[in-house]
């Protein structure tokens, strides 16, 4: 084994020095890439697990049909760091991977550059287990522009992208795989393929005739066996017949018949015969269904014994496609079981799309998924991380864009265009070349952004170059050691933006959210939300503007009380107060002028929020238990809708309203509400009824 | 037998030389006008489309079982979700009953949020299986998504020149509300900026000499004079409601100006752009150009729906395949959100579409055993049972050099009927007093929007059929759903189970899974599945029925599906929905019960 490696690597190198002697022609061509699709998987998988095996590490990039299922779903700064997580969630498990590109990077000592070898795969979630149940995404209208506008090839995805299992999935095929088989077999009806007699339709003199007629080539065929002599003529005799062919076959060394251009409905006649007029004949579907035949058998014991081969082979076969169906996931797998150093650029949302399609669900919880990432994959590095990780990078950055495509040309300038040779100037940078199909190529035009492929080569030259500003010496080859464990870089890994925006980091060893430690410009330095504090209100009057809404509320509570007023769409938005007591204030008040008759709402400074009846408030915690709902509505106020919400207003208990509760005629519901709304969201539907309960029973007290 | 062979090779032949012209982006208006003549020449007019998906799950899609109401929520459901991809319409005259002309056109869609305000559709979901069975057929979906046809919807369309605004001509309203010495100075000083502008105009239309081009220019910069075409225009920005309307009313004075409002954010004016005419007749002209320009902005906005309304316009039967599918994604695509009662859908719906022929349910007229519900299965079914021919003429065939045909569906299903019309000896088309009008034999298939029903009686007392193929009618009262036995149990071995479980089951009964692990169960005698309703509630329940209750067996009314429809719990089983609609009735049932006169608020609050 280690000398087959060894002559790989030879090779290798046979190459890499044949390659360097053309390398300072430059080339015309486009990037050099190597696209994958389901005609050639088999063989670049075998390769690719090859090259990462070598690597140093890994990048990635996915393009994925859309990000967000509905704009209030996009990221905001009111979120917290739970929701930012159901948000992510909810994007993971609505759209598809169309294009993942993985790139694996080997440091060459010899020639003192890293060898990068770009995969470009298509994914497709092609529907090949029927036992599955459909497949489904959901497709965001501008994502789907916006890769028509890179020139993404769809008819090469749909056509022939990698179909894939998650782990999920596979395991899932196979417990449906034995449970059928259970069934199956357990059921003497079914062993035949019938499910009942009394499923087949009232017996017309057509169906007599064929059966009678098959009886007897049956019973005459099975009579002949005994016959040796005879046995070739009564066969040609019997395969005369016009259209339908019965064919003399031998199946697992038994005597057979194969049963050719029958309709359905005659091989269920067929199937009736066998079992009602023959002992020692047995009839077997294969291929699910292609290929039917009934086969001879002596003994009891035979049959059990050819049952559990037929069984087996099924089995086989089935196991075999399943083993086919998990497809693209061998490379996730490939990385995941090779250990390496994953690099992404902002790549919270790729690890949780590779999590859902490749390993199963995603969990409810942030918490939840990073235990278990940290498992498949130990060692994430984010490139958007180390660039904001120092002074240095940072002022180099500038204000320049902070998309790949600029970071890449604005730190690895020479790798963007296709370095000549002549170019030499920087020594601080790091060279790359790319390897396609054992071609080596140092000179190249720019690849087409937003191309997988590309954008994972792209990171990853990107990170080789940080790595090399932040002082990882690769030249030392100290290749025994992980990347990941580098002293220089260690800090940085498994740290990803849960929000790039908003600059909120999760840590995947821990899952503890980590304040950006970069030098931040201050326009990102946003004000601390104290969530305690906000309220949501939804379903406002169409017209109505965010700066009323403040005023509205400011009327009431005096300039102070509204710290912040921050719009969710047209429908919604969240207001912070100063006091957390505020919050409840606000919803009883809001509960109180709209019991009906109530004489206040006219000329109520909240009057103006409230017009139209169908303004809804509550804190903030049902937000996410409406973000944390499968649906998606285009606006916020059908989301609450659709979601089930019935209430116009919850309420929240405070430790003020138990002392107050003498002033404000305690009710029974009163109390059961407030020990009701402890409990969290697996009860939330009970504490909706109840509160839509209460509600109504104020009104009808009004009344 | 050798003239039929021929016939038979003759007709497959003809299927592979028919030619569908293609329309995307590029060729849209062009394509639309000779659509629009096409259209007015023909009988009807033959839609087909090309989906993202149908149901989820196999107890989405709309069933035997499903009364008219339940099978429009489904219907809803699917059209809500998926999207459109690529609408086929053939409009074709019938020349005798052996031969029609057709003309078809394929249009790939592609929802495009062309002027950026999340419009037609933010997202849409897509089925795998849909998606590689249309790649199978040789879909281009690059085409489809680089250069489809982008649309709006007529709600869509009010609301995008709602948003977006535009140059809107305002009608003058006269303010009762009493002016102020504010309002006073503020008029006085537009008026004598209008007349100074005015005069200016004049002055400049008069001389023609050189050294004046130095002078407009520097008028323009001063005064804000600028030209909007051949014509003077002066804007006048505005910081106010209030002074738009005073603006507006002081212009009645002027005869030749004309008022564009210069629309801001939201609902607000930001400016006034007053447009100088130089007469009367000029004012007219300018205001005709003005709406002419607003028609071609409004095209543009319509995109393909621009079609709808043309066949809408031409009001010619429509021929479609799936008719509650087809027009259940027409109108939530094009005309509106899907309202959700059916009869508000259906009185919509034929405001736009009054005929529309489902070709489908024609074919039910046969009787046939089988799959026939594809047009391929249903002319392969006729070709082998009966004989005839039917010639078609494409008249544009030689221009169309397309080598990919996509969207025969449409041209197929003319041809299928008028095959189904030539077997049935139903001449399509009666002349009466000079106009042409359709068939009375095929009123029974038009606007047909339970899929299941063959005549309307039905669609009022609720009977549903449970076989596909059997015409054996029971109330929706008398059925109840049944789940949570076993898993992938047969239908046999439940009859077989529930027959020892109670007295009930003695009569007569039929049991057919909807689904893995739900079954249907027909009372033929009523009362009996109340009386089973009310055996699995009662007390008293015993022997196997009680052990099977034990071990999870559930059961619901037709009801609780009704509500399962309606309030769209589409889990992926129907046991599942059924047991949340259970769930919720329960506690809708406390509800009630504490609150007796207030059951009717429940629903509104």
């Amino acid at each position: 084994m280690k000398a087959q490696k060894a002559t790989g690597w030879a090779l290798a190198r046979a190459f890499s020095s044949a390659s360097s002697a053309s390398i300072l022609q430059p080339s015309g061509s486009a990037f050099p890439l190597k696209t994958v699709t389901k005609a050639n998987f088999e063989v670049s998988l075998a390769e690719l697990r090859h090259h990462v095996r070598a690597s140093d590490f890994v990048a990635i990039d996915l393009e994925m049909t859309g990000i967000t299922s509905a704009p209030w779903r996009e990221s905001f700064e009111f979120d917290r760091s739970d929701i930012r997580y159901l948000k992510v969630k909810d994007s993971a498990d609505k759209f598809a991977v169309v294009q993942v590109g993985v790139c694996p990077f080997r440091w060459d000592s010899a020639t003192q550059l890293f060898v990068s070898y770009p995969y470009n795969f298509y994914v497709f979630p092609r529907q090949e287990l029927a036992g599955l149940g459909p497949r489904e995404f959901l497709c965001q209208t501008a994502s789907i522009d916006f890769l028509a506008k890179y020139q993404f090839d769809f008819n090469a995805c749909i056509h022939e992208g990698i179909s894939y299992l998650s782990r999920e999935q596979e395991s899932e095929a196979i417990r449906c795989l034995n449970s059928a088989n259970d069934c199956e077999w357990l059921d003497e009806d079914s062993r035949f393929g019938i499910k009942n007699v009394k499923d087949i339709p009232s017996v017309s003199i057509a169906d007599v005739l064929f059966t009678e007629r098959m009886k007897n080539k049956f019973s005459e065929w099975r009579d002949g066996l005994f016959k040796e002599q005879d046995n070739e003529d009564k066969i040609q005799r019997f395969s005369e017949d016009s259209k339908q062919k019965v064919e003399v076959i031998f199946y697992k060394m038994r005597p057979a018949l194969r049963l050719c251009g029958f309709t359905s409905h005659q091989l269920k006649l067929i199937k009736l015969v066998v079992r009602k007029h023959f002992k020692d004949l047995f009839y077997v579907s294969k291929d699910s269904g292609l290929q039917d035949m009934v086969v001879y058998t002596d003994s009891r014991d035979e049959l059990k014994s050819l049952l559990k081969e037929v069984k087996d082979e099924q089995q086989r076969e089935a196991e075999m496609k399943i083993q086919a169906a998990v497809g693209f996931r061998h490379v996730v797998d490939l990385l995941s079981s090779e250990q390496k150093l994953i690099v992404g650029h902002n790549c919270f949302l790729d690890i949780a799309h590779v999590y859902s399609k490749f390993i199963g669900p995603l969990p409810r919880t942030a918490e939840e998924f990073v235990s278990s990432v940290n498992k498949y994959f130990p060692y994430i590095v984010d490139t958007k991380i180390l660039l904001n990780s120092n002074n240095m990078l940072q002022t180099r950055m500038k204000r320049s864009p902070k998309s790949l495509a600029s970071v890449f040309s604005l730190f690895c300038p020479q790798i963007a265009v296709g370095f000549k040779s002549s170019d030499l100037s920087s020594l601080s940078s790091m060279k790359v070349e790319v390897q396609v199909n054992d071609l080596r190529s140092s000179s190249w035009n720019p690849g087409g952004k937003h191309e997988a492929g590309y954008d994972a080569f792209m990171t990853g030259c990107v990170f080789a170059q940080l790595c090399s500003l932040l002082g990882v010496n690769f030249k030392l080859d100290d290749s025994s050691q992980h990347l990941a464990l580098s002293d220089k870089i260690r800090k940085y890994i498994n740290l990803l933006y849960l929000s790039w925006l908003y600059g909120d980091i999760i840590d995947l060893n821990t899952g503890d959210k980590v304040a950006d430690f970069g030098v931040h410009n201050l326009k990102r330095q946003r004000q601390n939300i104290v969530f305690e504090n906000v309220v949501l209100i939804w379903g406002l009057p169409l017209k109505l503007k965010t700066s009323e809404v403040r005023d509205c509320i400011t009327k009431v509570y005096g300039p102070t009380s509204v710290v912040s007023v921050y719009r969710l769409d047209e429908t919604a938005v969240f207001v912070q107060l100063s006091k957390t007591e505020l919050v409840s204030d606000f919803l009883s008040l809001k509960d109180t002028l709209e019991r009906p008759g109530s004489p206040l709402l006219v000329i109520h400074p909240l009057a103006k929020l409230l017009e139209g009846g169908n303004t809804r408030a509550a804190p903030y915690d049902t937000y996410k238990e409406i973000c944390n709902s499968p649906l998606s509505e285009v606006l916020f106020a059908d989301q609450a809708k659709a979601v089930g919400i019935k209430w116009k207003t919850k309420l929240v208990e405070h430790k003020a309203s138990l002392e107050t509760a003498e002033k404000t005629e305690p009710t029974t519901l009163d109390q059961l509400r407030n020990a009701e709304s402890h409990d969290q969201v697996s009860n939330n539907e009970i504490m909706e009824s109840f509160c839509a309960t209460e509600v109504n029973q104020v009104k009808t007290a009004h009344l | 037998m050798s003239l039929l062979l021929q016939r038979r090779f003759l007709c497959t032949k003809v299927h592979k030389k028919w030619k569908v012209k293609q329309v995307t982006k590029s060729n849209f208006q062009e394509s639309l006008k000779q659509l629009e003549t096409h259209l007015s020449n023909s009988d009807f007019v033959a839609v087909s489309m090309e989906k993202t998906g149908s149901f989820s799950a196999s107890w989405h899609r709309v069933l035997p079982l499903d009364t008219a109401e339940t099978a429009y929520c489904k219907a809803r459901h699917s059209a809500e979700r998926f999207q459109l991809l690529q609408f086929a319409v053939c409009p074709f005259s019938i020349v005798d009953s052996k031969k029609f002309i057709a003309n078809p056109y394929n249009f790939l869609l592609f929802p495009r949020d062309d002027l950026r305000m999340g419009m037609p559709s933010y997202s849409f979901s897509c089925q795998t299986s849909y998606l590689t069975s249309m790649a199978r057929e040789g879909f281009d979906f690059n085409a489809c998504i680089y250069d489809g046809v982008s649309y709006l919807s007529r709600v869509q369309e009010s609301k995008a020149k709602t948003q977006k605004g535009n140059y809107t001509p305002l009608n003058v309203n006269k303010s009762t509300s009493t002016s102020t010495t504010a309002d006073a100075i503020f008029v006085e000083r537009i008026k004598s900026r209008i007349k100074h502008w005015i005069k200016s105009c004049e002055k400049c239309g008069k001389s023609t000499s050189k050294d004046d081009v130095l002078l407009t220019s520097l008028r323009k910069i001063v005064m804000g004079s600028e030209m909007l075409g051949s014509r003077h225009c002066l804007t006048i920005d505005v910081c106010s409601d209030r002074q738009v309307q005073l603006i507006l009313e002081m212009l009645v004075n002027f005869d030749n100006i004309v008022p564009l409002l210069v629309p801001g954010k939201g609902n607000t004016a930001l400016a006034i752009c007053l447009v100088l005419t130089k007469s009367k007749e000029d004012k007219v002209l300018f205001e005709r150009e003005r709406q002419k320009l607003e028609e071609e902005e409004n095209k543009k906005l319509r995109g393909f729906r621009e079609m709808i309304e043309l066949i809408s316009a031409s009001q010619k039967p429509v021929l479609s395949h799936n008719c509650l599918d087809d027009c259940a994604f027409i109108h939530s695509k094009f005309i509106a959100p899907l309202p959700s009662e059916m009869n508000e859908f259906i009185n919509s719906f034929r405001s736009v579409f009054s005929h529309v022929i489902d070709v489908n349910h024609m074919m039910k007229k046969f009787g046939a055993m089988g799959n026939v519900s594809s047009i391929s299965a249903a002319l392969s079914y006729l070709k082998n049972h009966f004989f005839t021919s039917v010639d078609v003429e494409i008249p544009d065939q030689a221009t169309i050099n397309e080598v990919k045909v996509d969207g025969l569906d449409a041209l197929r299903m003319c041809y299928l009927f008028m095959k189904i019309c030539s077997i049935l000896k139903i001449s399509p088309c009666v002349i009466e007093t000079g106009n042409k009008h359709v068939a009375p034999e095929l009123q029974g298939s038009t606007n047909v929007f339970h899929p299941w029903t063959t005549d309307s009686k039905e669609l009022v007392d609720e009977s549903i059929s449970i076989w596909a193929n059997n015409t054996r009618k029971v109330h929706c009262e008398h059925v109840v759903f049944l789940w949570g036995v076993q898993f992938r149990i047969t239908a046999s071995t439940l009859k077989n189970l529930l027959q020892e479980s109670h007295g009930i089951f003695s009569g007569e009964f039929d049991v057919k899974l909807v689904d893995k692990d739900c079954a249907i169960i027909v009372f033929w005698q009523p009362g009996l599945s109340e009386a089973f309703l009310n055996a699995m509630s009662s007390d008293q329940i015993s022997g196997l029925l009680r052990e099977l209750v034990s071990n999870g067996l559930r059961v619901a009314s037709y009801d609780t599906y009704r509500t399962v429809c309606r309030l769209g719990m589409w889990e992926v089983n129907l046991s599942e929905s059924l047991d949340r609609a259970l769930e919720k009735s329960d506690r809708e049932f406390s509800n009630t019960y504490c609150l007796n006169d207030n059951v009717i608020n429940l629903d509104n609050l």
